[in-house]
């Protein structure tokens, strides 16, 4: 059981996050959530806070819920017909279930990279970047800065700056997925949902993205669901790890700063999780 | 150091009980939607009863306008601006649902209400009505005798033969267009798109000067059918086309990877994906003609005889028969064209029922 080999990028890590350990406000965070869809109970009594300005990974093999966990933290989980939920989610420290409580603001307020790039067709690069400012009724001034920061932001201006008027569509997968990065940034969120952004991509645009990711986090916080447990140590500071047994719900059966969940996980299916032994 | 799963805790976890908290409105949201649909109508209906304004246009001219501003009142103290535009859509998405359905009711209702006098009388449900023909029977005979059985059944005769020529050709004109994709399929869309404007007439035209005074066929169910196939035909390809369209290109491309045939790739899995759209693309192209009059006029004329032969004989319809019934200036007829209306609106209603029913996606139904 060798964890050696992931030694070398915890101990870059330690180094490039260590001042992010035991920090700061809680900004999301979730009580007891439980899940269902119709009779059918997907996750139970998952409880994980996530720390300002820090990313945190749900790593799990498929199908244990982490996509479903990661939709009802910004409220897009009750547009699925069946959906239902228990527990609560805070978001600075107020429940988003509350009835008084306007999705739509929550939705500005914690934004959502999904696992296939869906830039708008009709809207040309810089149309798709602003895209958030219409839909919302988001004033916001300087939109050519806005266009430039959140596309560099996101890693894809110099390769798109002077073709900002041709259409999002001509743009390859990996370069799609940037520029629906730098229109979720459009709308200042403060935290960014990220569902297996990188999944279909090729490992140069990954590692792009990978980097962005690194970058935003002094920003803004941040939540990734991944597949690559590489991925998770190269970029994240928290790790929750997911896990389902057949027709039961899943549970979040680890959890903690990454490193240790890599280096030293305390439940044994974590660490055959961690290194490959299934999942 | 980690924290790992609390396993004293699964057995509070399962008490839990699934809550939909996003379909609970706040106290003050409720307290405006109530006023902002209870004051226009409470105002209305005032007027209404105060005032002598005829009741369609209090519902243009107040209702609506009053119902719009409310509504408006109601989104801006409760979501501000933004709610303004959406309490709009959503009044007058109601408001257009509400009208529609409103035109709709009434059609159908005295549909039935006048085409029950003729299938409901002193003498209870009758179904001689349904089954007799219209042989002795002159315009003043009691309804009590005589009948459409012979319409119905030409109507059955006529629309299958339309179907059995225009449904194959229809569905293989779409599959030319969207699987073949040869070179003429601008053209072919150009001239199925042309199609569909031909005038119900000028199909029954075509085929009375082409077909029948050339002596090739005489006036009959077959003449018609094939007046009602021209103008199915453009319908069931132009919705077939579009159902195929659906189909994503990875299914294609998936089956081909597999090594099947271009033939097979359409015959086992294009055409079983868009089942239930080409089984519309059929009804919509019955539904198109099964109520056309005109062609039938010119082609297969009427009788009033029961005709099964599909090749001798003019034959009846149930649109000739309304058409020639409605005419009559005696209210026994009347009633019986209002009896025919009516029992051609359930036939189209139990062809979609069985189409429906044949079309049921049986895999996508057990998930």
């Amino acid at each position: 059981m060798s964890t050696a080999e992931y030694e070398g990028d915890v101990e870059v890590l330690e180094g490039e996050f260590a001042d992010k350990r035991d920090v700061g406000p809680i900004e999301l965070e979730s009580r007891d959530v439980s899940v269902w869809f119709g009779q059918r109970k997907v996750l139970e009594g998952v409880n994980i806070a996530c720390p300002k300005k820090t990313v945190t990974a749900l790593i799990g093999p498929s199908g244990c819920g982490k996509s479903t966990y990661i939709r009802t933290l910004n409220r897009l989980h009750e547009l699925i017909p069946g959906a239902a939920l228990a527990g609560s989610v805070l978001y600075e420290g107020k429940d988003i279930y509350d009835t008084d409580v306007d999705p739509v603001h929550i939705r500005l307020k914690i934004g959502m990279v999904f696992q296939k790039p869906n830039p708008f067709p009709s809207m040309t690069i810089r149309g798709n970047v602003l895209s958030g400012l219409k839909l919302s009724g988001m004033k916001r001034d300087g939109h050519d800065e806005i266009v430039e920061q959140t596309l560099t932001a996101a890693g894809l201006w110099n390769e798109v700056k002077d073709r900002l008027d041709s259409a999002a569509g001509e743009l390859s997968g990996g370069q799609q997925q940037r520029l629906v990065i730098a229109r979720a940034l459009a709308v200042q969120p403060h935290v960014l949902l990220m569902d297996e952004p990188c999944s279909a991509l090729d490992p140069a645009s990954t590692l792009k993205i990978e980097e962005t990711i690194r970058e935003l986090s002094k920003e803004i916080t941040i939540v990734i669901v991944t597949h690559n447990m590489q991925q998770a140590v190269r970029v994240s500071d928290y790790t929750a790890f997911f896990l389902a047994a057949e027709n039961e719900p899943g549970y979040v059966i680890e959890q903690g700063p990454t490193t240790d969940i890599f280096s030293n996980p305390r439940d044994q299916r974590t660490l055959d999780y961690v290194n490959g032994r299934f999942g | 150091m980690t924290q790992v799963l609390d396993r004293e805790r699964i057995a509070e976890w399962s008490t839990q009980e699934p809550q939909r908290p996003w379909t609970k409105k706040p106290v003050h949201l409720q307290v405006w939607i109530a006023l902002a649909a209870l004051l226009p109508a409470v105002v209305v209906a005032l007027m209404f009863t105060y005032t002598d304004l005829p009741g369609p246009v209090l519902m243009v001219v107040v209702y609506l306008p009053l119902q719009l501003v409310a509504s408006g009142f109601a989104a801006l103290a409760t979501k501000g601006r933004q709610g303004v535009a959406d309490s709009v859509i959503i009044v007058n998405a109601i408001g257009a649902t509400l009208f529609s359905f409103i035109i709709l009711f009434s059609v159908l209702g005295s549909l039935i209400v006048r085409g029950f006098e003729a299938l409901w009388g002193e003498d209870g449900f009758r179904s001689s009505f349904l089954v007799q023909n219209n042989v002795y029977i002159n315009p003043s005979t009691p309804l009590e005798y005589g009948g459409l059985g012979h319409a119905v059944l030409g109507t059955l005769i006529i629309v299958a033969i339309a179907s059995l020529i225009a449904v194959p050709i229809g569905i293989a004109t779409a599959i030319y267009i969207t699987e073949v994709r040869g070179r003429a399929v601008p053209y072919v869309r150009f001239f199925v798109q042309a199609m569909s404007g031909v005038p119900s007439i000028v199909a029954g035209l075509f085929i009375l000067t082409v077909l029948i005074v050339s002596g090739a066929i005489g006036q009959s169910a077959f003449a018609g059918g094939l007046a009602y196939a021209i103008l199915m035909l453009p319908t069931v390809a132009r919705t077939a086309e579009e159902v195929l369209r659906l189909i994503p290109e990875d299914l294609r491309t998936g089956a081909l990877a597999l090594g099947s045939t271009r033939a097979r790739v359409v015959l086992r899995v294009v055409i079983p994906a868009a089942k239930t759209g080409i089984i519309t693309a059929i009804i919509l192209g019955v539904a198109r003609v099964i109520g056309e009059t005109a062609p039938l006029l010119l082609t297969s004329l009427k009788s009033d005889q029961t005709v099964l032969n599909p090749f001798s004989d003019p034959i009846a319809a149930l649109p000739t028969y309304i058409f020639d019934n409605v005419a009559l200036p005696y209210p026994g007829a009347v009633t019986r064209a209002w009896g025919a209306a009516l029992v051609l609106m359930v036939i189209v209603l139990i062809l979609f029922t069985i189409a429906r029913i044949l079309g049921r996606d049986r895999l996508n139904k057990s998930r």
